[in-house]
């Protein structure tokens, strides 16, 4: 305790001193083990969703949460209620790390003839406590909006509605509220899949890293789906290649791009397959190199994949398969870990641990990409990963905190 | 040579009788009347092919109600397939959908967009302020709450009804509301889904009706008309005829009833309003299509006459002129108490496909766009018996489908 007082001592000296000629970049350094971690949550449905009466009422959770982070030791807080807020179920944060944005999903459900709006709301984050500070509220413009993400820019937020099957762009003004939508695209058609793929379910959507395109991943139609971005006006106009496809039935839910820009990377909920994409930036096109099946050939059981992401250094892709009928089915509940070859975005299978829990829907990797936090809807826990710097694997710390129903979580850095 | 330019003036002086050119000074009862139009598609639409629009947009003329005067249309402002217009209660700014500008057939959809335009009170001609999407595609319809303070529209494609917020300024704000319908009808062809056709607000602005041609039912919303929210009432909706198509929708004048015209079915549901709790009783299913008819019909345009006495209904074909459609409007008288209809006559409208038609304010004359024909027709009003007689005027509007009147201050 007291050599680790003289050295956090000797730290401070030390930033005191590069303080001194790089004020900003030391108070950078000083913070920079410090995390807010957002938590998002389902609170419960109302009336049904997705014509089902499953989840209805079954969550004691109140809306966002935030954890604190500490990415030298992998220390993670006790959850406290950031923002009271129905159905979070998922989370964006401005590239300035002030706002918070979050889809409501479903916040009225009432089943057949009528669906549901789905919401998206502003938040402005204090720094100090992490608490939320609701800014405005918009309609998401379509129904059982899944996804949202926010462009390079900032001034724009993306929300992908599965039930519609649309995307939907809205303006952030300078304050960080929610402005005018200014873009929709409706997909329409079908895929092979007679139990979800009987209309159009758009799951992700996200821009290109230099900003120009926006990539939408349909789970009903097996497509992925291109479009130009005007980050003028807010505008999205289909590429001239304007889509790629997985195998159908497949289900593309979400999709990540390499750090550099030269790959993408689709997961695709049903077969649990990673298409690999070659990007090409100028034209704005995806063509396949691989197809990874990320769930054993003999595997029987239920699995639904969740998530997908790359560490920041680009060397290690991580994905989610998860079970998603409940205790009784059998689930894979694992997190499957690759490696990339840097020349051709290639991946290698390294390995495939248990997410500690059920129902690994999301998970999210540090900034520094120390740790991976796994989040267990279904148990309810948030299980903290070390990954191996060298091998990309992933053991657990034995860290764990109690969230009601995670389904998405968020970094921002604490206490600028 | 000689001979053609004389035929040419004579045909003109033809013409000059039926539209005369606007001489007269500007008169107070002077009012501006617009034509809504599709300018053609780029690639194709439900089925159809691309094209066959010479339209460039919206076209304005000067109508004298009186006298029965009116100009020779304008374009009053160039813009892709403006199908729908509405007016601002404070007669300054207009709106419109472009339905499907960039149609793209499937896998895409189409985003459709609504324009706000300031008017020009001397000329009419419109200038636009800005563009929104509507957030919905293949959008057939909008209209303003009796404030002004917002646009509700009716997303035909995408199966949703939305609001926008009018800016102080006139230009389009913010989405406020969002709602998807879901289910199918009957009819394979067109109930697949849903599909929102009309949305109106009550008079005293505290609730929405919705059509839905896809769904057979009239839905009712509480509308919000400080944040522009939209919730389900409940009962949420009221159901028609199975595979009747609910397509537009108008109160009487005293807001005791609302007709809502089928345009698969050719029925006008007549229903008692409960303006309190918002809710709707069938009273009536009035048909407005001969019992022998044999073709193609899709009813169309539904509106009652200023002096709340007649109703007035269009009926149309669909496919063409290669299709016997029956091309027709409506008149019925409506029973002053029970609210109930009785055909008064059945009368052509001079033209094929009669999607649209308009009752100018004063109530003297009704306009008929013919979509097929590309003519609007004028007819006069006994406003005794409800009855229309032609006025021998017509306008040549390529694909007109849609008529508004702005009073010319």
């Amino acid at each position: 305790m007291k050599i680790k007082k003289t050295i956090g001592f000797g730290i401070r000296i030390c930033c005191l001193a590069l303080g001194l000629v790089f004020i900003t970049s030391s108070a950078a350094v000083a913070q920079s083990n410090n995390y807010f971690v957002y938590i998002g949550t389902y609170t419960g449905f109302r009336y049904v969703h997705h014509s089902r009466t499953w989840g209805v009422g079954e969550s004691h959770s109140k809306g966002i949460y935030v954890s604190r982070f500490n990415s030298a030791s992998g220390d993670l807080s006790e959850p406290e209620l950031a923002a009271e807020i129905t159905n979070p179920s998922f989370l964006a944060i401005s590239p300035d790390h002030r706002f918070l944005y979050a889809i409501s999903e479903d916040p009225l459900s009432l089943g057949p003839p009528l669906d549901h709006s789905s919401y998206v709301s502003a938040f402005a984050i204090d720094a100090a406590t992490g608490k939320l500070r609701l800014l405005n509220t918009a309609p998401a413009s379509g129904t059982s909006t899944c996804y949202i993400s926010i462009d390079k820019t900032g001034k724009y937020v993306f929300m992908a509605n599965f039930g519609s099957g649309s995307v939907s762009v809205i303006h952030v003004k300078d304050d960080g509220s929610l402005g005018e939508l200014t873009s929709f695209i409706q997909d329409v058609g079908h895929s092979v899949d007679p139990s979800i793929q009987t209309e159009p379910h758009t799951h992700f959507i996200g821009v290109s890293p230099d900003n120009r395109f926006v990539i939408v991943s349909d789970l009903g139609l097996d497509k992925i789906f291109i479009f130009h971005f005007d980050d003028n006006t807010g505008k999205l106009s289909p590429s001239d290649a304007p889509f790629a496809m997985v195998y159908p039935g497949g289900g593309p839910r979400h999709f990540t791009f390499d750090p550099e820009g030269k790959f993408g990377y689709q997961l695709s909920e049903m077969s649990g397959n990673v298409d690999v994409f070659a990007w090409n930036s100028t034209q704005g096109s995806l063509t396949e190199v691989q197809r990874v099946h990320t769930v054993p050939h003999d595997f029987f059981g239920d699995n639904h994949s969740g998530e997908i992401e790359i560490r920041p250094d680009g060397k290690f892709l991580y994905e989610s398969n998860r079970r998603t009928r409940g205790e009784n089915v059998r689930g894979p509940d694992t997190i499957g870990v690759y490696s990339i070859d840097p020349k051709t975005g290639v991946l290698n299978p390294v390995q495939a641990i248990l997410s500690g829990g059920i129902m690994p829907r999301n998970f999210d990797i540090d900034p520094t990409g120390k740790y991976l936090l796994s989040a267990n809807q279904l148990s309810n826990n948030i299980v903290v990963f070390s990954i191996n710097q060298t091998t990309g694997k992933l053991e657990k710390t034995g860290k764990e905190i109690q969230a009601e129903t995670p389904v998405c979580l968020k970094f921002v850095p604490a206490g600028r | 040579m000689r001979m053609k330019n004389t035929f040419a003036l004579l045909f003109c002086s033809i013409l000059l009788m039926t539209v005369s050119a606007w001489s007269s000074p500007a008169a107070s009862d002077d009012y501006f009347v617009y034509f809504g139009t599709y300018t053609g598609f780029t690639y194709m639409r439900e089925g159809l092919p691309a094209g066959g629009s010479k339209s460039k947009g919206v076209y304005v003329s000067r109508f004298r109600p009186s006298t029965g005067e009116l100009s020779k249309p304008e374009l009053a402002t160039e813009i892709v397939n403006p199908a729908f217009l509405a007016v601002h209660p404070n007669q300054k700014f207009l709106y419109l959908v472009t339905e499907d500008p960039l149609s793209l057939g499937p896998d895409f959809d189409h985003e459709s967009f609504v324009t706000a335009y300031a008017i020009d009170q001397s000329s009419g001609k419109l200038t636009r302020l800005n563009s929104m999407p509507t957030g919905g595609t293949s959008t057939c319809y909008l209209s303003i709450d009796k404030t002004g303070h917002f646009l509700l529209f009716a997303n035909f494609g995408s199966s949703s009804v939305t609001v926008l917020r009018i800016n102080d300024d006139g230009t389009i704000g913010q989405q406020t509301a969002f709602m998807k319908h879901i289910g199918h009808g009957k009819d394979p062809a067109f109930q697949s889904k849903a599909h929102p056709h009309s949305i109106d607000t009550s008079s005293d602005n505290r609730f929405a009706v919705v059509s839905d041609l896809g769904v057979d039912k009239v839905f009712v919303y509480h509308f919000n008309a400080e944040t522009g929210a939209l919730s389900p009432d409940q009962p949420p909706f009221i159901e028609v005829e199975r595979g009747g198509g609910p397509r537009h929708f108008v109160f009487d004048s005293s807001e005791k009833f609302g007709y809502s015209l089928h345009e698969m079915s050719g029925l006008v549901s007549v229903m008692a309003w409960d303006r309190a709790n918002g809710s709707f009783t069938k009273v009536q299913d009035a048909k407005t299509l001969q019992a022998d008819f044999v073709g193609s019909n899709d009813s169309a345009e539904i509106a009652i006459h200023p002096n709340g006495k007649f109703l007035y209904e269009s009926n149309r074909r669909f496919r063409g002129p290669e299709m016997w459609g029956p091309d027709s409007i409506g008149v019925f008288a409506i029973h002053p108490t029970n609210g109930t209809l009785a055909e008064v006559e059945q009368v052509s409208p001079g033209g094929t496909m009669p999607r649209s038609f308009a009752i100018d304010p004063t109530g003297a004359y009704l306009f008929v766009a013919n979509e097929l024909t590309g003519n609007v027709v004028l007819f006069h009003i006994d406003p005794a018996t409800g009855r229309l007689t032609p006025a021998n005027r017509e306008l040549k509007i390529d694909v007109p489908v849609c008529i508004v009147f702005v009073p010319h201050k």
